[in-house]
């Protein structure tokens, strides 16, 4: 066993790095967050108030775009596990020969940035973009299928954008599943379908969970696909916490929203690590 | 595939902050054919006489108020443009240097109400949002904000967010249209609801808006003289028609951030933009009307910008209620017109 102090020498540098440019500056914004802020006048000194969180629970508006922040956030998980799980799958175990490009084609992507991958799916799904044109062409529709500004558009967006986290995630999971194991299962008289579904995918929970909770906090606060791809009419929880800050200049607002941000986020890690502990057998 | 410039444009707004110098003269000023503009003629005048080396932050009003705010009293740039209502937001929060009336020689031939509150700022140039529209289309020229709604072009017209000037200003244009005031918008949210449900998109960028007419996607938008003259610089076919109610007035406003290291350079730049042949210039190749005046505007650009009559007519909306009504008006907006 290593040495507790051994232990935190190691992870020093990065802690190091966390607290200074991560952790201070959030607790810095947290007095913020209980600011009094007067359009035309600014925030003003002295005066505390819980109304930017009280707001957050009591708007309509704003639990929506919560709602739709974590529902966006759970369909694109979903969305990239049934994608990426045959996928990893076929990289851990298919032939030796495919292994290189095809982890080379899941990783090809992210080398192009963000907004150019973003931009890709406006030229595809726009209105006059390539797919409608091609299904008003072949005859298939008369009228624009409206693929933007929507749930539809953010799904499409944001799971290319995540699925390599999650194929990636996979890959060293199933990897990382003994091979004896499902061997001796099979031999004790186990169908290939319940060899998988009672030994590889347990056994590869961890992979799932950690690959889950990646995408899923990368969907909550993903901010350019949702500001290209979600327009002003379908906000979530990131672009509504840059207007409140970057258009409204309502730097207390934007901050309370930020936090409760954090803290879903924290919640739904939580909470999804025990259900799935459990599942595995590993709690 | 067509380009999209706009949202390139807007990236590069954000993220493109040009490496200054320690001893740069530094301008926080809005990007695209305004940034140009101002490269061409101001910041070469502005050197030769004062041998100063400039160099240009780009950003829209809310980012550089937003950098104001953040760097109170050590600001990284020395004067900046932003709108009216930004100025006074900031002005009110105690970041804006109290101009000197008497270091400006043009000080008093501007326009009236250039100055703000405790000359807090002033008001350099004049642009509006206005209609505009494809006169292939639209056959006879619109007169009225209320032409927008014709049936012929449902569906081919367009709007902007209220993230955007043009936005809050065509709402509040309708507002008084349909009888509501400035305390009272609810006529106008009514009535702009159905326009911004039908339309195929509520833009934030007004570049958006180039492609939009280029697709033939609209026919007519409540939008701005200078984009749309860019546009018709480039191949377009546009026209620009300043409605019968009176355009909504747009105001670029200069301060100096309190704390600015180059107080006596700032108030140098602000001469020149407020020079008439400075402005002059500025208003001839970015569209954008003057400040001063006195400059006197070829019959082509005094089409296109406010000036004279249309400057006259337009309507320009008290910058401290909008700056303390922005927020209940997005947060409306937000609920009730682009849900």
């Amino acid at each position: 066993m290593m040495k507790t102090r051994t232990g935190l020498m190691l992870i020093a540098p990065l802690a190091l790095v966390l607290a200074g440019f991560f952790l201070v500056p959030v607790l810095m914004l947290l007095p913020t967050s209980f600011g009094e802020y007067l359009p035309g006048s600014g925030m003003t000194p002295g005066v505390w108030t819980l109304e930017n969180y009280t707001r957050i629970v009591t708007d309509d508006y704003y639990l929506e775009v919560i709602w739709r922040t974590l529902g966006l956030g759970l369909f694109v998980t979903l969305a990239c596990l049934v994608l990426g799980y045959p996928l990893a799958y076929l990289i851990a175990r298919g032939p030796q020969s495919w292994r290189v490009p095809l982890i080379l084609l899941v990783v090809f992507p992210m080398m192009l940035n963000l907004v150019v991958r973003s931009f890709g799916w406006i030229a595809l799904l726009t209105n006059r973009g390539l797919v409608n044109n091609l299904l008003i062409d072949l005859g298939l529709i008369s009228t624009p299928l409206k693929l933007m500004f929507n749930l539809t558009g953010l799904m499409i967006g944001l799971t290319h954008i995540y699925l390599p986290f999650m194929v990636l995630m996979l890959v060293a999971a199933i990897q990382n599943v003994p091979r004896d194991v499902e061997s001796a299962a099979a031999t004790l008289g186990s169908s290939r379908i319940h060899v998988f579904t009672s030994v590889t995918l347990p056994l590869s929970a961890p992979g799932i969970l950690a690959g889950s909770i990646l995408v899923f906090v990368l969907t909550i606060s993903a901010l350019v696909t949702p500001r290209m791809l979600g327009g002003p009419t379908y906000k979530v929880m990131a672009t509504v916490i840059y207007d409140e800050y970057m258009q409204l200049l309502d730097w207390p607002s934007g901050s309370a929203l930020s936090f409760t941000l954090t803290f879903m986020a924290i919640a739904v890690i939580w909470l999804s690590s025990r259900l799935t502990k459990r599942w595995a057998g590993m709690a | 595939m067509h380009p999209m410039p706009f949202l390139a444009a807007a990236i590069l707004s954000v993220s493109t902050l040009a490496v200054a110098q320690a001893d740069d003269f530094v301008i926080a000023s809005y990007g695209g054919s305004f940034g140009e503009a101002l490269k061409t003629c101001h910041v070469p005048a502005f050197e030769k006489a004062t041998g100063a080396t400039v160099s240009v932050k780009l950003g829209n009003s809310s980012q550089t108020a937003a950098a104001l705010r953040a760097t109170k009293g050590n600001p990284d740039f020395d004067v900046a443009f932003l709108d009216d209502a930004f100025a006074v937001q900031t002005g009110n929060e105690g970041l804006n240097e109290r101009l000197d009336r008497a270091k400006l020689s043009h000080a008093g031939d501007l326009i009236p109400g250039a100055w703000g509150k405790n000359d807090s700022y002033v008001v350099t140039m004049v642009t509006a949002t206005v209609l505009i529209y494809d006169p292939k289309v639209v056959k006879t020229p619109p007169t009225s904000w209320l032409d927008l709604f014709d049936p012929h072009y449902a569906g081919k017209n367009v709007i902007a967010d209220i993230s955007n000037a043009a936005g809050w200003q065509f709402l509040l244009a309708l507002n008084k249209i349909k009888g509501g005031t400035l305390d009272n918008i609810d006529p106008g949210v009514a009535a702009i609801r159905p326009l911004a449900q039908g339309s195929t998109v509520l833009y934030t960028q007004a570049d958006q808006v180039v492609t939009l007419f280029e697709r033939g996607e609209v026919a007519i938008a409540a939008w701005y003289p200078n984009n749309a003259a860019a546009a018709v610089s480039r191949g377009l076919s546009l026209a620009v028609a300043y409605p019968k109610e009176g355009a909504v007035g747009i105001l670029a406003t200069m301060v100096i951030p309190k704390g600015a290291k180059k107080r006596e350079l700032a108030y140098r730049f602000i001469e020149q933009v407020l020079s008439p042949e400075g402005q002059k210039c500025f208003s001839e190749r970015a569209m954008i009307g003057p400040a001063n005046i006195k400059v006197q505007l070829s019959d082509k650009v005094a089409q296109i910008v406010p000036y004279g009559e249309t400057l006259q007519d337009a309507w320009f909306v008290d910058p401290e209620i909008v700056a303390r009504q922005m927020p209940l008006w997005t947060r409306r907006w937000q609920r009730e017109v682009a849900r």
